[in-house]
């Protein structure tokens, strides 16, 4: 059976692989900070106190969590054509996973924010801190520390759900196992191969997480009231 | 009866949803006086001091604090607050911050004193608490009482012109209450405007000048303290005297 396996075709496309990883990466890395920037907004909005901001914000994260990652790449992908916006395969993906993953950041910053017990508010308050210093000196350092390991969590979602974007012809890992599998008809090579290569991103970014655990260790507990 | 204290409350009543959580309150605190606030649990006393700085917000009557009227669109709260020290029961010091950060962080980024200014500052106010070997300590490595000394130097580094406690020494263990208080009572001889919600009677003994005190909501009962303590006048506050000074 092993014997129709065949190491020699993959070491030929290695190159496209090499090619593919570096997209997967770099895309993803943009999608992860387009993904912040939306999450940050979004959060902010959603913890106000007054419905105008909140309400959108909470209808887009609804909305973005309750449909598949495909409906809304194939919506961007296919539909944003039609009504009059043509963009680069490449592009809508990147706003895809920006879009959707931002969603999930909204709700992971907002928690992180939620956890910081009300008297360091109040202790900001009570010194006469406005909103933005409070935020600026006492939340959000505070809430930064216990968001990491979830952001980095959300990043590895990220960066398996961006083989997505192989359906709009976007040439990154999980295309370049679609080429040699239908080039030379070896997809248990083809994908056997991207599979090693997402194995190697994920423990990546698995490291970044237990290194960044570590320094979080490393920093002055909470206090316990 | 138009004459201003430092802290006015005239008929102030404040409910949370259907219960009238202050009522009717008019307490004038004069500057420099040291007025101790004491009562069952659930009587107001937090709530009526949280009010001062608003931290709560009153539905009616006038609360007037050095001179600027609570709820007045001309009154800036923020500014106010800079000169109202506030001690949380549960410290609320910033974890993130060594003892010195948490002394100079107020200063140096609402009253925009220069750093090197507020850091000495800062240093001389935790060696007046007894923690000149603490300032760089972060809050997780110090005792209840260290805490709470750190968060009265927290306060009197804004230099405040009242300084409100809520329940200070109540989630300390008992041996570490007196050297808290030792710093209350330092901080009020040096003639401190200060409000205190506790139940420390040798504290109240010591520099009150009137006890104030409540039971569901309203003011029951306020006199000097040798008043209060040795001839209680309504039943409410000789049962709860009885109740606390009984051990």
């Amino acid at each position: 059976m092993l014997e129709n396996f065949s190491f020699r075709t993959i070491v030929e496309y290695l190159p496209l692989f090499g090619q593919g990883l570096v997209t997967t990466v770099w895309l993803s890395l943009v999608s992860f900070a387009g993904a912040l920037a939306v999450g940050i907004v979004l959060s902010a909005m959603n913890l106000q106190r007054g419905w105008l901001f909140r309400v959108p914000a909470k209808a887009y994260i609804d909305t973005v969590r309750a449909t598949p990652l495909l409906a809304q790449l194939y919506f961007l992908y296919f539909g944003l054509p039609r009504l009059g916006f043509v963009l680069p395969e490449l592009v809508v993906g990147i706003l895809a996973l920006s879009l959707n993953s931002g969603a999930y950041v909204a709700e992971i910053i907002r928690a992180g924010i939620l956890s910081i017990p009300r008297g360091q508010v109040e202790a900001g308050v009570a010194s006469g801190m406005t909103y933005v210093q409070r935020m600026r000196l006492v939340i959000l350092p505070q809430a930064f520390k216990v968001t990491i390991p979830p952001l980095l969590g959300q990043a590895i979602v990220l960066v398996k759900d961006s083989a997505l974007l192989s359906l709009i012809s976007v040439a990154e890992l999980t295309r370049a196992g679609q080429l040699l599998a239908s080039d030379r008809f070896m997809p248990a090579e083809g994908f056997i191969t991207i599979a090693a290569f997402y194995l190697l991103l994920y423990y990546c970014l698995k490291g970044l997480a237990a290194l960044s655990g570590r320094w979080i260790g490393l920093q002055p507990a909470r206090s316990s009231t | 009866m138009t004459k201003t204290g430092m802290i006015d409350f005239r008929g102030v009543n404040k409910w949370f949803g259907a219960l009238n959580v202050l009522k009717d309150i008019t307490l004038s605190v004069e500057p420099r006086e040291v007025v101790v606030v004491c009562g069952p649990s659930g009587s107001g006393k937090s709530t009526l001091i949280r009010c001062i700085n608003g931290l709560e917000t009153i539905r009616d009557g006038d609360l007037v604090v050095d001179g600027q009227r609570l709820g007045d669109p001309a009154t800036n709260m923020t500014r106010l607050r800079t000169e109202i020290g506030f001690v949380f029961q549960s410290f609320n010091l910033y974890p993130h911050k060594t003892a010195l950060e948490n002394v100079t962080l107020a200063p140096i980024h609402v009253r925009k004193i220069p750093r090197t200014e507020a850091e000495q500052a800062g240093r001389d106010l935790l060696a007046k608490v007894g923690l000149a070997d603490k300032v760089d300590a972060y809050p997780a490595q110090l005792s209840g009482g260290q805490q709470q000394r750190v968060a009265i130097a927290r306060c009197l580094g804004m230099r405040p012109k009242i300084m409100l406690f809520d329940e200070p020494t109540s989630a300390l263990d008992p041996e570490m209450i007196s050297e808290v208080l030792d710093v209350m009572v330092a901080v009020a001889e040096e003639g401190m405007t200060m409000m205190v919600v506790t139940h420390e009677m040798g504290f109240a003994r010591k520099v009150a000048q009137r006890v104030v005190f409540m039971d569901a909501g309203a003011i029951v009962e306020s006199g000097t303290p040798d008043e209060f303590f040795s001839n209680p006048k309504t039943d409410r506050s000789r049962a709860f005297l009885s109740k606390i000074l009984r051990h």
